[in-house]
């Protein structure tokens, strides 16, 4: 009985050692694909990618997402559709999404194109296949409003980033603090020729008019241009004090060293897409000091006064060994994420419509502030991330320090004129 | 705001000629179009940005590397590729667009993505001229650009390999009569463009920022101001740069800054259909061919 008992043991050894680990273990639940096509070979898509995937390896470290009974994890598939390329044809862009679509059957997609342009033309496609899409960095209302005329078709698209009208009411609100502290009001515009640029600097015209502004004058600039020296020496001729920018490009950093070098004695205040990150101001060799600049999401920016956004931007520092340079879309692309994720737990199913609807009852409180979808689908931005989604205008100071300075409820100091301006009261 | 103007433009011409000069040489004497000529004015750029701020060299040595490291690049480009499509437009095209693409994308690949990459200024000093601020680094700009015109005629005018460089490009059967190696002179053709273009980017890009499709564009420039002054043509490249050069910057200032891209490619389209040779081309005419 001994010897038998021996051999027993001996045979489960072996089968335990040997066989054991070839029995195979029970099937990994299936991952959850998420789709990212984007432009990867600009820096928003990049770091857009970047936050999704940030996002996605955090949410399967906790074991995924609660479908089904089970816990699945997130898997990105992402695809460079390089609609932000000068010269590339929206049709091309769209092929990219399409691929994605059909060969990696994605759940959702998220990110989505860099141009509106894109972005509308893709959103036919988008109700065509039925599957959601948070955007993160086009920024036209227009797809709200198609959203809202025509809700059955184009209720899939969703955007997780701030939007013109979002950005044209921070703009706004920045403007009437220069008014009121400093006594400006005479204004020169300059911008990038694209749709979302166009929008921002038609709807900043409108309102300067309205409030009393005198609009100098107003250029506009095609992507790629290299020489901004006509519009400048208009605003110094014509004595405007602040000069509104909105550029997207990289070679918009030619516009402020050019300001810098012609000594423009206009307040530069707007959006220049080089100009948003820690980084600039190594780029720049220190010469930014007094631009105002504005970072479109909270958390691509950390702030003094909402924790949550300078964990994100710490977290994404410590991961990827580089401060986030983009001022937009790489929070709302990682917010995208967990909107998701909660909007598949909270559907308890992966049915594209009730994913849609989860989403549009989506109420999360992220690093951007507080996440609540609009009737167009879109994030709802405002200037309390208690109340609202938020984005800021921070002031570049002579120390290389980025100091918020709107709205007041994330000010870390106030806005202040460069040695070489005056006020105007 | 006029003479304001004109200085903007002249440095707008000067850049242009700059862009221009080197893929001007390379055809005007080897025939090739080197597509690729954007990846070596970009690759320039990277290289420099690596030498200095990677490798910790002194700024003027990195400059030196990168440039030379830029000419040899063309001339491997030739001796590995080109040589064996010598002559087959179509294929050196394409060949050479290839390659241009495989390069830029490769940095794209790698990560070059972002607005980090910049080049420190060669000096950081403003002056006032006819009333408008200018910064030193677009003086250096025009003192370069003419050097180099003024250094390149001196050579193709007085130096044994310039005159060997001026044979081939008249008449490369007679050259070779006269025992000018055809494939030496093409390979150092392709190595001194693509050198004038590292020169020229890094001149150029201390202004702005590197970027990837920078390099698209720099060959569409680079492509409008050889066609309307003529392929070839050395004068027909500097009158060409100044047509579009003055053109662009008082379109900006006089009419409207949203129509600036357009005005080279307008030139480009009206120099086809009334000069298909171009200003100074000295390609057989439309007319002549039939």
């Amino acid at each position: 009985m001994k010897r038998y008992t021996w051999i027993f043991v001996i045979f489960l050894s072996f089968f335990g050692l040997v066989i054991g680990p070839q029995v195979p273990a029970a099937p990994a639940a299936q991952p959850i694909i998420v789709g990212v096509p984007t432009s990867l070979g600009f820096l928003e898509g990049k770091e857009g990618l970047r936050a999704v995937e940030m996002a996605v390896a955090e949410i399967n470290a906790k074991g995924g997402v609660m479908v089904g009974g089970e816990k699945r994890p997130f898997k990105v598939e992402s695809i460079d559709i390089r609609d932000a390329a000068p010269g590339v044809p929206v049709p091309e862009a769209l092929l990219g999404i399409e691929k994605l679509i059909l060969e990696k059957k994605p759940t959702a997609l998220l990110v989505g194109p860099f141009r509106s342009e894109a972005l509308l033309a893709g959103m036919d496609l988008i109700a065509k296949y039925k599957i959601p899409l948070i955007g993160s960095i086009a920024m036209t209302p227009a797809s709200e409003k198609k959203i809202e005329e025509n809700p059955e078709k184009f209720k899939y698209v969703f955007r997780s980033s701030l939007d013109v009208t979002g950005w044209v009411g921070l703009l706004v609100g920045t403007m009437k603090t220069l008014n009121q502290k400093f006594g400006f009001n005479k204004v020169y515009l300059m911008n990038q020729d694209v749709l979302w640029a166009r929008g921002t600097a038609k709807g900043m015209e409108g309102w300067f008019k309205k409030s009393g502004w005198q609009v100098l004058g107003h250029d506009e600039f095609p992507t790629g241009s290299t020489d901004f020296s006509s519009g400048l020496m208009k605003t110094r001729a014509l004595g405007a004090q602040i000069l509104f920018t909105c550029f997207d490009m990289p070679q918009s950093g030619i516009l402020v060293n050019q300001w810098k070098s012609m000594k423009v004695p206009a307040l530069m205040t707007g959006f220049i897409s080089p100009m948003a990150g820690q980084g600039a101001w190594k780029t720049f060799h220190g010469k930014i000091g007094g631009l105002l600049n504005a970072v479109f999401e909270l958390g691509n920016i950390g702030a003094v006064k909402y924790p949550p956004a300078t964990r994100f931007h710490n977290a994404y520092k410590k991961k990827y060994g580089k401060y986030i340079e983009a001022g937009h879309g790489p929070a709302p692309s990682y917010e995208s994420v967990y909107l998701l994720k909660d909007a598949i737990e909270k559907a308890n199913s992966l049915d594209a419509d009730a994913i849609v609807a989860a989403l549009e009852k989506a109420d999360r409180k992220g690093v951007m502030g507080r996440e609540r979808f609009s009737p167009g689908h879109q994030v709802i931005f405002g200037v309390d991330p208690a109340k609202t989604a938020t984005g800021c205008f921070f002031q570049w100071n002579e120390k290389g320090q980025r100091i918020i300075v709107y709205p007041p409820a994330l000010a870390e100091g106030e806005i202040q004129l460069p040695p070489w301006m005056k006020p105007a009261k | 705001m006029f003479w304001g103007t004109v200085v903007y433009a002249v440095v707008n011409s000067v850049s242009l000629m700059l862009v221009a000069l080197g893929f001007n040489l390379t055809f005007g004497i080897s025939g090739v179009a080197n597509f690729a000529y954007g990846a070596f004015y970009i690759g320039a750029a990277f290289l420099c940005w690596i030498f200095l701020n990677t490798l910790g060299l002194p700024y003027l040595l990195a400059v030196i590397i990168a440039v030379l490291t830029t000419t040899v690049a063309g001339a491997l480009m030739y001796r590995t590729v080109l040589v064996r499509v010598r002559g087959q437009s179509l294929s050196e095209v394409i060949a050479t667009f290839g390659i241009g693409l495989a390069i830029l994308e490769l940095f794209r690949y790698l990560g070059f993505i972002g607005f980090e990459y910049t080049l420190p200024v060669f000096e950081d000093k403003s002056f006032m001229i006819a009333g408008v601020f200018i910064d030193m680094q677009r003086i250096f700009i025009v003192i370069i650009g003419s050097a180099l015109v003024i250094g390149l005629w001196l050579f193709t005018h007085f130096t044994s390999l310039g005159l060997a460089f001026r044979g081939i490009a008249q008449d490369e059967r007679t050259a070779l009569t006269f025992g000018m190696d055809s494939d030496r002179i093409a390979t150092l053709s392709v190595s001194f463009g693509a050198g004038l273009a590292a020169i020229a980017s890094t001149v150029i890009i201390p202004l702005g920022t590197i970027s990837v499709s920078e390099g698209y564009d720099v060959l569409i420039r680079a492509l409008a101001v050889c066609i309307v002054g003529g392929l070839g043509s050395t004068g027909g490249v500097i009158l060409a740069s100044f047509v579009i050069g003055f053109a662009e910057r008082f379109t900006d200032t006089y009419i409207s800054s949203h129509w600036t891209m357009i005005v080279s490619l307008a030139a480009l389209l009206i120099v086809l259909i009334f000069k298909p040779s171009g200003l100074f081309g000295k390609q057989k005419e439309l007319e002549e061919r039939i």
